[in-house]
């Protein structure tokens, strides 16, 4: 209920870990969001086409395509390029590696809920 | 030693006209004349050091040349030091309470003090220490002038004992070197090393059989050819050239130095040098002797460790991630009137959930620090205010200890600053943690010469001597100082680390009883950390 009053957002999460997602989608669902989960990072240009997310969460270390490749393909398409996009990851690198993609932000695993939301709700608003 | 007279003279006046105000600089040429006096100083074979004496516990803020040479520390292991670090655990000396006198009087006195150099020699330091005050006689700092004096005091002492007795000891002596020559002979050539000798101009006089083993060469292609010469030149790399033949003018050794090269007959390899001079009484001298180790299939191993903790880790904390995401999703939605012991288990267990995703960070650490793979994202930052938030993060959750800040270092340092905040995060809780009964620590921030210093200082249980040298050791954590000292981990050890692969030096100063202070310094000045 309140969710539906108070925001009408779409969060697109691609992680290639199902319990992740799992618990992001209930979480974010609880916070207010609609969630859309992709698991498999060569679907999710597809995805972000098709539902047009309000932001992307993203797993950096995942199979076939990486978070950060996939984050500088969307930079360089204009339909893309500024569409907030959070890196998550459990490495310490990823910090760097985000940046230098070009993210809006980034949350090292794993993180603490409130910190999740806070900035999830800076960024997509 | 008259030499030495005279400098301390001269010394003493200069300082005498500083204390009343009469040294000055003329004004256009302040700087070429300070030029001159640093270069003075660091000319001068006695070592000289100023304290700053307004400055908890009188840090180092100057030395010059000889007073590393003579102690055999580097600049960046004493600036931001008080100089009993020269004592090591020889504390019990009656000198020591009468410099202590001195300085809390603000007069000069001059002592003989057994100190220790880095490597654990005892060296007999004539000591020659004064305050240095302003107009108003407040003692701002202290100077201290070193002498060696050793080789003196060595005389001394043998002239005591009986001559007879010694001439025996003499020919012993030389009777047990050459029987150990030989056995070093033996050693040296059954040794799973490759070693080298050269003479002083870098020809090679003879290498061991390992080394003709390794490299596939034999004895005649290589002894009486110049090391450079060798095989496809693969030892004249301009920085190894610079530091061996600076070996034998200023007896400091090459160690670990890594050479990658496409080397003949064997192909591409890792090899690490550490590089000596060598001396024997009556025999020769002013030779070289380089340890040659192929590390190339060790580093190989080392690597894989690294990668296979990495991604252990990595793997380890997705599932972590989740199990904390739904913790904390449950302590949100508890309801009101759940009972408290609910309430209190869940809090239990995210508690549980930190603790893991510490230990699954620090196992990485670790790995990654010993192969030295540390990497450094360098960037600007605010240090005082780095270390301010770090503390009211910490204060935050701590109800027992107030901790206050006091001084200021720098708004500007370049370093890695998460790793930098863990070091002070660890520093802290350490005081917080081995002070249960108290009520304070206190961190103190201060600028000395170009470092920054940082100081942690509890009134707790202290630490014996002993364990002061063990708590930054890898595993110390065994037995009775794991029950001491339970869950310092190896949080030290990779904070020394840290601060090592920043330039800077860590330490522990501490008296049972009375607590401990853990201070660090860092360069402020890239090109200081790096010229090591
Ligand atoms: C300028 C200055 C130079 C000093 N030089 C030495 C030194 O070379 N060797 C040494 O053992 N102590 C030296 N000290 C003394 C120690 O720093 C320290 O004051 C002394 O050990 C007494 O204090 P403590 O009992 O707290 O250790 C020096 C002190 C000052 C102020």
């Amino acid at each position: 209920m309140k969710g539906w009053v108070m925001l009408n957002k779409t969060i697109l999460v691609c992680d290639d870990d199902e319990g992740i997602l799992d618990m992001l989608e209930i979480v974010l669902e609880d916070a207010g969001y609609h969630v859309i989960v992709v698991s498999n990072s060569l679907k999710i240009y597809e995805a972000i086409d098709k539902q047009k997310p309000d932001l992307v969460l993203l797993d950096l270390w995942m199979p076939v395509l990486s978070g950060d490749q996939v984050l500088r393909t969307l930079r360089k398409n204009p339909e893309t390029d500024k569409l907030p996009v959070i890196i998550i990851s459990a490495s310490r690198e990823g910090k760097h590696i985000a940046d230098e993609a070009g993210a809006n932000g980034f949350i090292a695993k794993p993180f603490d809920l409130d910190q999740l939301v806070n900035d999830v709700q800076k960024l997509a608003s | 030693m008259k030499i030495i007279l005279y400098l301390k003279k001269n010394f003493s006046t200069t300082l005498d006209n500083f204390n009343k105000g009469e040294f000055s600089f003329s004004e256009g040429t302040i700087e070429q004349d300070l030029n001159l006096l640093v270069r003075a100083l660091n000319a001068s074979i006695s070592g000289i050091i100023l304290t700053d004496n307004r400055q908890p516990d009188n840090p180092i803020i100057y030395c010059n040349s000889a007073f590393e040479k003579i102690s055999g520390y580097k600049r960046r292991d004493i600036i931001g030091h008080n100089c009993r670090f020269l004592q090591k655990d020889d504390r019990n000396q009656r000198q020591r309470l009468q410099l202590r006198e001195a300085i809390e009087k603000g007069i000069s006195c001059v002592v003989e003090i057994r100190n220790y150099k880095k490597d654990g020699t005892l060296f007999w330091n004539e000591l020659y220490m004064s305050p240095i005050k302003d107009e108003k006689g407040n003692v701002n700092y202290f100077i201290g002038v070193q002498n060696d004096i050793t080789r003196r005091k060595k005389a001394e002492l043998e002239l005591r004992s009986n001559n007879e007795l010694m001439e025996r000891r003499i020919e012993e002596r030389t009777q047990s070197l050459k029987e150990s020559e030989d056995y070093l002979a033996s050693i040296v050539q059954t040794v799973r090393e490759s070693l080298i000798v050269l003479d002083k101009d870098f020809r090679v006089l003879s290498v061991n059989e390992h080394f003709l083993k390794v490299f596939k060469v034999n004895k005649e292609e290589t002894e009486g050819k110049m090391l450079y010469d060798l095989g496809n030149r693969q030892w004249d790399i301009p920085l190894l050239r610079e530091l061996l033949e600076n070996i034998l003018p200023t007896n400091n050794p090459v160690e670990e130095f890594e050479v990658e090269h496409d080397f003949p007959h064997i192909g591409k390899k890792l090899m690490l040098l550490n590089a000596h001079r060598i001396e024997l009484e009556g025999q020769f001298k002013d030779r070289i002797l380089l340890a040659i180790e192929d590390i190339t299939d060790r580093r190989e191993i080392e690597r894989r460790k690294d990668d296979f903790l990495s991604i252990a880790s990595h793997e380890l904390k997705t599932p972590l991630t989740t199990i904390k995401g739904y913790v904390q999703m449950m302590q949100r939605i508890i309801p009101k009137d759940a009972e408290e012991k609910f309430r209190s288990l869940l809090n239990k267990t995210s508690v549980y959930i930190e603790r893991l995703n510490h230990l699954i960070a620090e196992l990485l650490d670790v790995s990654k620090i010993q192969t030295g793979n540390i990497e450094l994202h360098k960037e600007v930052f605010d240090f005082d205010k780095m270390v301010h938030e770090t503390v009211e993060h910490i204060q935050s959750a701590t109800k027992t200890h107030q901790i206050v800040v006091k001084g200021s270092a720098t708004n500007s340092f370049s370093g890695d600053e998460s790793n930098i905040i863990q070091v002070v995060n660890n520093l802290l809780s350490n005081a917080i943690k081995y002070s249960p009964d108290e009520k304070e620590v206190v961190v103190y921030l201060s600028k000395v010469s170009d470092y920054l210093k940082l100081s942690v200082t509890d009134f707790g249980m202290g630490i014996s001597m002993e364990n002061q040298k063990r708590i930054f050791e890898r595993f110390y954590r065994v037995g009775e100082i794991q029950q001491q000292f339970p869950g310092m981990g190896i949080g030290l050890y990779v904070c020394e680390q840290v601060i090592k692969n920043h330039g800077g030096s860590l330490w522990v100063e501490s008296e049972p009883g009375k607590g401990s202070t853990f201070s660090f310094t860092l360069p402020l000045n890239e090109r200081v950390g790096n010229a090591e």
